[in-house]
């Protein structure tokens, strides 16, 4: 399964989309509201606040991106090659998770980085460490989201319909524009957003806050939905394939 | 291995009818039928991809998926496998560490004849490169037995006669091999033996000079106007065509066709043609003859 997992990792380095819409955009987004007094207020505050987002933005996009490749995967027939190899298809799904999980170090990784070499951003060992973690464990429901399109739906409606659920995702849960300038209706739904909670684990720990009870139960939500679905995905995957 | 009684349907057609088949260790079998004859569904049900309907599956004494598993075997299905920004080192090299006990990679490279290829890109490979490529990956493990549905369906002559070459160092190391194909002159060239398939059944098995042999026929024709009905119950005649004005007789005794033909005065433009393995399965496959 090591094989397996080194393998995929190499074909994901090698990607350029991954390496331009998962790594670079992010960093380049986040410079451009950071330093171009996009995002209003006090410089500092916002160095971080939108170093999270991007972070988030950015791990969410690789997050997605690796379950559109198991669409490709499946047309390219290598999942049926795969199951022609002594691998389990346990093997292989969980090849695939762990792939989607060290996928998204890099983006969160460069951002961080960024943001303290760039922007200045100084927070203590222990902060730069919980939302390291938090940013990366968080990536799990969406790559459980992304896995359930890439098995369900075919190689260009999964990319398409991955990139659109990111999006929306980001913009809703206000990775892009922060919900304090949404309308009530619109700040009340991004409350209840995956990607909303995700943000807000490391927005607190950025801030020095503790994170919400809430924001883990959220998240914890979506984690059981999108895993429910990503298994209903494979299932239907495995009977076509 | 052994199929036994395999029955697949899909809707209402019957994919797979009943189908007994057994391979010994190390024979090169040619699963040889039409498009649409049941071959790769035959192949699919023996490596586990498609359950069937009823019959059992036994290969080295285990279920599919077990002997798959245990990396017994090893396969090459018609089409894809071949995954974009992978070097052909490594797309081969992950193949073979998913087995117990593989071969050196490099001794892989060499027998589908791909060495010089393999710091190249998977997604950057011709038709045939590609295709040995594919073939690598279904011997890379070291299996006991190689499974190829239709390895040369999309080639050309020239990568298919490499391809071929390729097979045959493999066949010489004792692998038992089974691939379907619907070119005869591949059937007939390549195997052991050859199970000729037809609406998902085992219409002839043997080598292929047995099935000329049992069932091919040679070809009569001459040259007749008017009624000619009645030359179909000349002796050792099986078959009758017509095009035009000329009468095509297959024939399982030809010296007694050409005798009665004589006899009756018949004989104008007399051609005979002996049989090859296209007559033979043209015999085997439609449904007057046999």
């Amino acid at each position: 399964m090591l094989g397996y997992i080194r393998l995929e990792l190499i074909r994901t380095m090698r990607d350029g989309g991954y390496i331009v819409f998962g790594v670079a955009t992010p960093v380049v987004m986040y410079l451009v509201f950071t330093n171009l007094g996009l995002a209003g207020g006090d410089k500092h505050h916002a160095a971080i606040f939108v170093m999270v987002s991007m972070a988030a933005y950015g791990a969410l996009g690789c997050a997605f991106n690796n379950g559109s490749g198991i669409a490709e995967d499946r047309e390219a027939g290598w999942l049926r090659q795969l199951r022609l190899t002594p691998l389990t298809s346990l093997q292989v799904v969980a090849g695939k998770v762990v792939t989607g999980v060290v996928g998204v170090v890099p983006s969160i990784v460069a951002v961080l980085l960024t943001g303290a070499l760039v922007n200045h951003v100084t927070l203590s060992a222990g902060q730069w460490l919980s939302m390291v973690c938090l940013l990366w464990a968080g990536t799990v429901p969406f790559s459980l989201l992304g896995l359930g399109n890439g098995y369900r739906l075919t190689g260009q409606t999964a990319g398409m319909a991955n990139i659109a659920t990111m999006l929306t995702l980001a913009i809703v849960g206000g990775l892009w524009v922060p919900v304090d300038g949404f309308p009530t209706w619109l700040r009340r739904i991004a409350e209840w957003t995956p990607s909303n909670s995700y943000a807000s684990l490391s927005w607190h720990v950025a801030f020095g806050q503790t994170p919400a009870v809430r924001e883990v139960a959220v998240l914890a939500g979506w984690l059981a939905v999108f895993g429910a679905y990503a298994l209903y995905g494979y299932r239907r995957a495995g009977r076509t394939a | 291995m052994s199929l036994e009684s395999v029955t697949k349907t899909f809707g209402p057609v019957r994919a797979v009818d009943d189908l007994t088949l057994a391979i010994p260790r190390g024979q090169t079998v040619a699963l040889l039928g039409p498009n649409g004859a049941g071959k790769s569904t035959t192949i699919g049900v023996l490596l586990g991809l498609v359950p069937p309907d009823s019959g059992r599956v036994s290969l080295f004494g285990a279920g599919p998926e077990q002997a798959v598993r245990r990396g017994r075997v090893g396969a090459m299905p018609q089409e894809g496998g071949l995954i974009p920004r992978v070097t052909v080192r490594e797309l081969v090299s992950f193949v073979a560490g998913t087995y117990a006990a593989p071969p050196p990679v490099d001794q892989t490279l060499e027998l589908a004849r791909i060495s010089d290829l393999a710091g190249r890109r998977v997604d950057k490979l011709s038709g045939g490169q590609g295709q040995r490529v594919r073939f690598a990956m279904a011997l890379a493990g070291g299996p006991d037995l190689v499974v190829l549905d239709e390895p040369t369906a999309a080639l050309d002559v020239e990568a298919r006669r490499e391809f071929w070459q390729s097979m045959r160092g493999l066949a010489s190391r004792g692998t038992t091999i089974l691939f379907s194909t619907h070119y005869l002159e591949e059937a007939d060239e390549q195997a052991d033996r050859v199970v000729v398939v037809d609406r998902g059944r085992v219409v002839a098995d043997g080598s292929s000079a047995e099935i000329k042999r049992v069932v091919a026929l040679t070809t009569v024709s001459v040259t007749a106007q008017g009624e000619v009905q009645w030359l179909a119950t000349l002796p050792g005649v099986r078959h009758l065509e017509v095009t035009g004005d000329r009468v095509h007789l297959r024939s399982g005794d030809p010296d007694a066709t050409v005798m009665a033909l004589a006899e009756a005065g018949a004989v104008r433009d007399l051609e005979v043609t002996p049989a090859d393995l296209e007559d033979a399965f043209m015999a085997l496959t439609s449904k007057e003859t046999v």
